[in-house]
């Protein structure tokens, strides 16, 4: 039965360690998306403006309320038919798809963009006010400010947070495989169907996602006894 | 001082009684050999510095720690601590730690109300459903207690609601349902804003005059010396010195309990 | 903006609406039992019914739910002999059923962590005053630990309620017909995604408020230990008259 999963003539076990590395991938950069995305949101929730704060709050709500499979439905679905309506209009012929991995970026790029911003908006909120008067009193501009005071007390306090959203967005990204992306799970997907052995390929396929998540999750917890250090625990 | 222990009953028949306790947190050696002997109506004031093993005592009274050495006895239940060959202390039966611990009350601290019940459940708790009373009894004698020490109008007020010295009361309130041979007090007052310690200690003071038998470890020494019969000077694990108040306060033998109540005035 | 048309698919997807609930609702309570258990055997066991537990608790919180689903469907599938021998096969072969297991394994895994982190909230003071009376070690659960414990666990359980409603979408890709079935259906149909997300998407969003609403309510109920009720008490808790 090990074979079967193995690095023989028949093993799929190079296939399935590629998929877990395209898994990987994925789910880095989709983090790295919501990073971003998730920045902006905090940021316009935080701001003096009534309607950044109201579409930066409705952004939250929407991508945390709504699962997580209609989300990438619609960035997948929503998106192809677009584009192949472009498509037509250039001479193009029948079903035009996204790029699969590009889409599958984006869409855990704005689910996980939704919690990043409440944990950046929490982590921001968490900062002392004394400390930011003491840099206005000492002079210092709003842009120096952000990065010698802010920023870094927002990802000290943002760490513990980042890593939650981050076993999310890893455990989100085998729903990409229901656009086709050839990841961890459409993988043992494959591997089973075509090997009439679902059972052996899903239980490889789980323990691969604890490895990657349990190594990552120490990786996390690394960083935050890091940025921890002259810190006195409560 | 009030007369104590000749009072209502005159029967000698101890209601308290620990025999050479010993007690060791890991390599630690917290009690070595203490003793102490409680006639009924007896208050016992525990005094001493920190470390020196008063509360510890005070807990392995009723089990809340477990001796490893030694002989406890509350009313009519005995428990025996002895190390085996290879050094280990056998467990004591569950249940005779439970009916032990029905015979001898504790007011903590941190008073340890339980925070979800209101007062009068709380002092209600107990004697239903570990005396199994019936439940109207034990309402009508719980309202009769809470007004005895002075909070009746809060009793359905929930813990969080009440200052720190009607929560003390009501913990009183709490052990005295439990009708125990001993209540044991373990520094009751050290948790209290000084100006609501005096109204937990009244309370205490009139449970003495009524004849309550009482263990009481504490700092309030002008309480040690006008309402104890009996005064325990513990040092290291070791009782120091032990006698009436007037003897342990007015002639102090040890240099050690010289220097303890220089240093309490 | 084709009212007709969102109209239709808002009337088609409701009718996934009460699977997704009964999804949900049965696996969370069947979960919640699950959770309890699992956390009281932790709390009071043994070492060697600790270490499986422990392990089931992070497989189930580490692995993709997808994943949980599949290999319950799919690969338990292939032991079909087996369980037709043990007469089970009519358990697994249909979709609902394992969906159930799946979504119920799942959130009983995340629900021992919640209530785990309860149980060590309550204060151990109370514990130790009980145990003082005298109490037998299961009427301390009952009266003081479990009470104390279930209220501090109340929001993040109601998160996980969430979450769960959420979870049941993934039951459309073992062929369920709830809410998200529907949804797949009528889009690859249509190809009208945009509008046909907006419809599916404010249903769950409306579920998930209600049940917000309720948690809210449920802790307000609960709790009235942690209020203050009335200017009595305000000014006791000051130290004044009593």
């Amino acid at each position: 039965m090990f074979d079967l999963i193995g690095f023989g003539r028949d093993g799929w076990g190079p296939a399935l360690l590629w998929a877990a590395a395209t898994t990987l991938f994925l789910s880095v950069a989709g983090f790295v998306t919501g990073a971003a995305l998730g920045a902006i949101a905090a940021f316009a929730r935080l701001s003096g403006d009534r309607l950044a704060r109201r579409i930066a709050f409705a952004y939250g709500v929407l991508f945390r309320g709504v699962p997580d499979l209609l989300t990438i439905y619609l960035l997948y679905f929503g998106g192809s038919v677009a584009l192949t309506m472009v498509g037509h209009w250039v001479g193009a012929h029948g079903f035009v798809g996204l790029p699969r991995f590009a889409t599958g970026m984006v869409a855990l790029g704005i689910i996980s963009g939704a919690y990043q911003a409440e944990v950046y908006r929490g982590a921001f909120l968490a900062i002392h006010r004394g400390e930011i008067e003491a840099a206005r009193a000492y002079g210092m501009s709003g842009a120096t400010m952000l990065r010698q005071v802010v920023v870094p007390q927002v990802l000290r306090y943002a760490i513990p947070g980042l890593g939650n959203v981050w076993q999310l967005v890893l455990k989100d990204s085998a729903l990409v495989s229901i656009i086709g992306l050839v990841e961890l799970m459409r993988e043992a997907q494959v591997g089973a169907g075509s090997t009439r052995e679902p059972f052996i390929f899903f239980c490889s396929a789980g323990a691969l996602y604890l490895l990657i998540a349990a190594t990552t999750g120490a990786l996390f917890r690394r960083v935050e006894r890091h940025t921890r250090r002259g810190f006195r625990t409560a | 001082m009030v007369e104590r222990g000749a009072g209502v009953n005159a029967d000698p028949r101890a209601a308290v009684t620990v025999t050479d306790l010993h007690k060791s947190f890991n390599a630690l050696e917290v009690l070595k050999g203490v003793s102490l002997m409680a006639r009924e109506g007896d208050v016992v004031s525990i005094l001493g510095s920190s470390g020196s093993g008063k509360s510890t005592m005070l807990r392995c009274i009723n089990l809340l720690e477990t001796p490893d050495q030694g002989t406890i006895r509350v009313g009519e239940e005995t428990l025996r601590f002895a190390k085996d060959c290879k050094g280990r202390v056998a467990a004591p039966d569950r249940r005779q730690v439970e009916r032990l611990r029905r015979g001898a009350a504790m007011v903590f601290q941190s008073f340890n109300l339980w925070s979800h019940m209101t007062i009068l459940e709380n002092v209600v708790a107990a004697p239903v459903h570990v005396l199994k009373r019936p439940r109207a009894e034990c309402v009508a004698e719980a309202e009769a207690l809470l007004a005895k020490v002075g909070i009746a109008n809060r009793r359905h007020h929930y813990p969080a609601h009440l200052s720190g010295g009607q929560q003390q009361r009501a913990a009183i309130a709490r052990a005295l349902a439990m009708q125990p041979k001993v209540l044991l007090f373990d520094e009751p007052t050290s948790s209290l804003d000084p100006e609501l310690v005096g109204e937990v200690l009244r309370v205490m003071r009139s449970l003495a005059n009524e004849g309550r038998t009482m263990l009481v470890v504490t700092h309030e020494m002008a309480f040690a010396r006008d309402v104890s019969s009996q005064v325990l000077f513990l040092h290291q694990g070791k009782i120091d010195e032990q006698g009436p108040p007037d003897e342990v306060f007015g002639c102090p033998k040890s240099d050690r309990l010289r220097q303890f109540l220089a240093a309490a005035r | 903006m084709d009212i007709a048309f969102l109209a239709n698919t808002l009337a088609q997807l409701l009718r996934g609406a009460p699977l997704t609930l009964e999804l949900a609702a049965t696996s969370v309570g069947l979960g919640f039992v699950f959770a309890l258990t699992l956390a009281l055997a932790l709390q009071s066991a043994p070492a060697t019914i600790g270490w499986p537990i422990r392990a089931y608790v992070a497989t189930f919180r580490g692995t993709p739910l997808l994943v949980q689903i599949f290999l319950i469907y799919y690969g338990l599938g292939q032991f079909r002999p087996t369980l037709q021998a043990l007469d089970l096969w009519g358990f697994f072969r249909q979709p609902y059923w394992c969906a159930i297991l799946a979504l119920t394994l799942n959130t009983a895994a995340y629900g021992a962590e919640i209530i785990r982190g309860g149980l060590q909230s309550v204060p151990h003071g109370q514990i130790e005053a009980a145990r003082a009376c005298g109490m037998p070690p299961w009427t301390v659960y009952r009266l003081v630990i479990l009470p104390i414990a279930l209220r501090q666990a109340l929001p993040s359980y109601g998160n996980e309620i969430i979450l769960m409603i959420k979870g049941t979408s993934l039951t459309s890709i073992v062929t369920l017909l709830e809410i998200t079935g529907v949804a797949q259906q009528i889009i690859s149909q249509t190809y009208r995604a945009v509008e046909v997300f907006a419809c599916a998407g404010a249903i769950y969003l409306s579920m998930n408020y209600v049940v917000a609403r309720a948690l809210v309510a449920i802790e307000h109920h609960l709790s009235p230990h942690l209020r203050v009720p009335d200017i009595e008490a305000a000014v006791a808790i000051e130290g004044g008259l009593h």
